[in-house]
């Protein structure tokens, strides 16, 4: 029973910590570097998903509105598996609290964004009335595409290859404590400290934090979302409700994805009856806003940058497991 | 992408012929913002018409207005006090600066930094200040009339002090923000080799401005105008074309902007800003050139019985847009539209069309 | 005020249109939201690109022929509730492009913002002023608050 509560209580905890997040990497951060007073700090977070509630559901443009407005649910529900299987009292599932499972869901959670992109049909893009449809005809029948596509093919591409960055990360735990069950690895550091501590460890935590931005789509690996050529890429036709899905979504990759690193990378699971959560709560605050100050001060990146950067940090994770090995 | 985009400040619609997200060709359409100026313009009484063409754009209104005054008073044969062509020139030369300082900060925004635009917008604050202080307005602030300059815009002691700190601290600012733009390696790598136009392209498509001293080509239409002849200042050039180039000849114009209005500060001539003492005649159409901070801009009309007939103006974002289409082939859909924006284009100035009968 | 109306109140998003004319309202506005010196951003006022995240919706410009229809669908796309704001002197009655009286009539203007879509307040000036445009935001607040 004790079990049940304290896992109930550390999600609850995790929920509320994760709804506060965007706001202090807005003000506290971003306001800052850019010399100005930001917005009060409930805003981004809080108070925009609570009046997104409050809006008028309509009927996205899109040839099938009802599992496009279903897949941010999804995403938000795989999140919320991945923090489940992290909490200590979920360790005697078996298969389900180990490395393989949470790279499952983070499949889940990156796979959506190439649905949305190919289901959303916004009008900013080429259902904009233009009086002419083919002016000069230079190349006729050709076909036109929204830019929601272009999105989608994108993201295709960060699945493939900007995923490498955090998945690697996530195995260097996994292979200095020889199991890839997290009750193990969890215990492996009871026992010989965090793993934090080690060259691979210190080489493993970077890449992970790599991973980590561009796992958000966060400047500069925003290619799928950029503001100056699709505007908002695949997150263009939700209203209402779902888009109050979407921040919620967000905030709480946020917070899992620190609580993850936490549980691998310093040995401390969240649970509420410790003090260790204040720990995790801590990791949860520091790792958005050193990611909001490194992405203040970066354009986005297009493929010519992207495609360097990820293999430079796809061979320095290479380079940490061979001396976890070691 | 459509008429209304989150990267475009004015609506222009820009088809781009995309095969696995890179540019083969691209179209670029003009003409949702027409408003038919020139159309206006016939009839008007000529203090009028003058008046209108400084609406035809939010950035470069004070040079509108002013190529418009010069038709005029080259038509009517009028001279003009030198302290009013000194003023003149300094509001001229301040347009130039807060143009070329919106262009830096929406460049930088298309870019995806932010926090780099802010800091020029911040910084161009500073002009927006002055302009305020000697036109009585931001944005449209119309000082040169037919005759010299409006007495409202007469500068004296405190006002000639605001303006030399304002002009000293815009250039500190702006050296650093320079220095730091091209130390960054991860903007530098964004922008160079994007989109590049070449020098025999150029002159072939007839770019004008500071697209077309980015590629290499030493003309600056400053030399040629009769007021800038007391000035000395260096004509800024780069070599590549590119999105690089042309943020940095901009940079470099900052500067030398700065070097003519300190001239013009301390050499202002004493006397009137304003001579009232012409009369109406009527003559034919006149021509007059000078230099928008994008390029060459040209008026054109006739005088008959105190209004004006056959209006022709032509802007330089009209053949500057035209190039770009040519430098977009071969790149990436994102660096397209950092392509698109390298020109410095105007939209509202370049839609124009002569129609005085209809069908 | 309940739980709706304070949530409303602490984040807006709004959305720039601009349908024409001299792009001299837009800087101003653009101004207003991305400069640190009249930053938007700290009285909760987003700026979007997104009908449908929308809230409010600026309008600057007179409308052009060509821009109508974008214009429509446009307004027809953001969710209730839904407020729009007219700024500038063309916004509000076709500017100087329409009312300069001179030999020929422009033909290209299709009227101020009102005559195509539905305005709750109107900002004058030309060009408009950034702090009138953040108080005329403010200042129709209420009726976002309460509607339904």
């Amino acid at each position: 029973m004790e079990h049940i509560l304290g896992a109930i209580g550390t999600i609850i905890i995790g929920f509320i910590v994760s709804l506060w997040l965007p706001g202090l990497e807005r003000k506290l951060i971003h306001a800052r570097i850019q010399q100005r007073i930001g917005p009060p700090i409930s805003s981004p977070g809080i108070m925009a998903p609570l009046k997104f509630f409050f809006k008028q559901t309509i009927k996205p443009y899109s040839p099938l509105p009802r599992l496009y407005n279903s897949l941010p649910l999804i995403g938000l529900l795989s999140v919320f598996f991945i923090l489940l299987f992290t909490l200590p009292e979920a360790y005697h599932l078996g298969a389900l609290a180990s490395i393989v499972a949470i790279v499952g869901f983070l499949k889940i959670e990156e796979v959506i964004y190439v649905f949305m992109g190919s289901l959303s049909k916004s009008v900013m893009s080429l259902r904009m009335p233009f009086p002419d449809l083919a002016k000069g005809a230079k190349h006729p029948n050709v076909q036109r595409s929204f830019l929601e596509d272009i999105s989608a093919m994108r993201a295709f591409r960060l699945i493939a290859f900007g995923s490498f960055p955090l998945y690697i990360a996530l195995f260097i735990p996994a292979v200095i404590s020889r199991s890839i069950f997290l009750g193990d690895i969890v215990a492996y550091q009871q026992i010989n400290g965090p793993i934090l501590f080690s060259v691979a460890g210190v080489i493993g935590a970077i890449v992970f934090f790599i991973g980590y931005i561009i796992l958000l789509n966060e400047y500069p690996f925003v290619i799928i979302k950029a503001k100056a050529d699709v505007i908002e890429g695949p997150y263009m036709e939700y209203a209402a409700k779902w888009r109050a899905l979407i921040y919620i979504m967000r905030g709480f990759l946020m917070f899992t994805l620190a609580i993850l690193f936490s549980v691998l990378f310093l040995g401390m699971p969240p649970t509420i009856f410790t003090w260790g959560i204040l720990v995790n709560i801590l990791v949860a605050v520091l790792f958005p806003m050193l990611m909001a100050s490194f992405s203040a001060f970066a354009p986005i990146f297009t493929f010519k940058q992207f495609y360097p950067v990820t293999f430079g940090a796809t061979i320095l994770g290479v380079v940490a497991l061979l001396a976890a090995f070691i | 992408m459509g008429t209304v985009h989150s990267a475009a400040i004015e609506p222009y619609r820009a088809r781009l012929f995309v095969e696995d997200e890179i540019v083969k060709d691209a179209e670029i359409t003009v003409g949702v913002n027409h408003r038919g100026v020139e159309r206006i313009m016939e009839g008007l009484p000529v203090e009028k018409a003058n008046s209108l063409t400084e609406k035809i754009c939010g950035i470069c209104s004070g040079v509108h207005l002013w190529n418009s005054v010069l038709v005029a008073e080259k038509g009517l044969e009028i001279e003009i006090p030198e302290r009013a062509s000194y003023i003149r020139i300094i509001v001229a030369e301040l347009e130039r600066i807060h143009s070329h300082l919106l262009y830096l900060a929406h460049g930088n925004e298309v870019l995806g930094h932010e926090t780099f635009s802010m800091r020029l917008f911040y910084i161009r604050e500073t002009v927006m200040e002055l302009l305020r202080m000697i036109g009585g307005n931001r944005v449209q602030y119309g000082v040169p009339i037919i005759g010299g300059v409006r007495p409202r815009a007469e500068l004296d002691e405190m006002k000639t002090q605001k303006i030399r700190e304002g002009i000293d601290y815009i250039r500190e600012k702006v050296k650093e923000f320079a220095d730091r733009f091209t130390s960054d390696p991860m903007i530098m790598s964004r922008i160079t080799g994007i989109c590049p136009l070449s020098r025999k392209d150029a002159l072939r498509l007839a770019v004008t401005g500071p697209t077309l001293r980015a590629t290499g080509v030493e003309f600056d239409l400053r030399r040629e105008m009769e007021c800038y002849d007391p000035f000395e200042f260096d004509i800024i050039t780069q070599d590549d074309g590119d999105v690089k180039s042309n943020l940095l000849v901009r940079v470099f114009e900052i500067f030398e902007s700065v070097k003519i209005i300190r001239q013009a500060l301390d050499n202002l001539p004493e006397g009137a800003v304003v001579d009232r003492s012409w009369e109406m005649q009527d003559t034919d159409i006149t021509k007059s050139y000078v230099e928008a901070p994008r390029g060459t801009l040209y008026h054109s009309y006739a005088l008959e019985d105190g209004r004006v007939r056959n209006v022709v103006i032509r802007t330089p974002s009209m053949a500057n847009i035209g190039a770009m289409q040519h430098a977009l082939i071969g790149h990436h859909i994102t660096d397209a539209q950092l392509g698109i924006v390298q020109c410095d284009p105007c939209f509202t100035c370049t839609d124009r069309a002569i129609e005085i009968v209809k069908i | 005020m309940g739980i709706r109306s304070y949530a409303r109140a602490r984040a807006i998003h709004a959305m720039l249109v601009y349908t024409g004319g001299c792009n001299g309202c837009d800087i101003e506005i653009v101004n207003a939201v991305f400069s640190p010196k009249y930053d938007a951003e700290q009285y909760k006022i987003f700026l979007t690109w997104n009908p449908r995240e929308a809230d409010v919706l600026i309008v600057t410009g007179p409308v052009t022929k060509q821009n109508e229809k974008p214009l429509k669908e446009i307004y027809k796309a953001i969710p209730e509730p839904k407020l729009v704001i007219a700024a500038g002197a063309c916004a509000l009655m076709g500017g100087v492009y329409k009312n300069i009286h001179g030999d020929i009539p422009s033909e290209e203007i299709a009227g101020p913002v009102e005559k195509i879509i539905p305005v709750d307040a109107k900002v004058p000036g030309c060009a408009v002023r950034p702090e009138d445009v953040l108080s005329g935001v403010v200042s129709i607040l209420p009726k976002l608050l309460e509607a339904k």
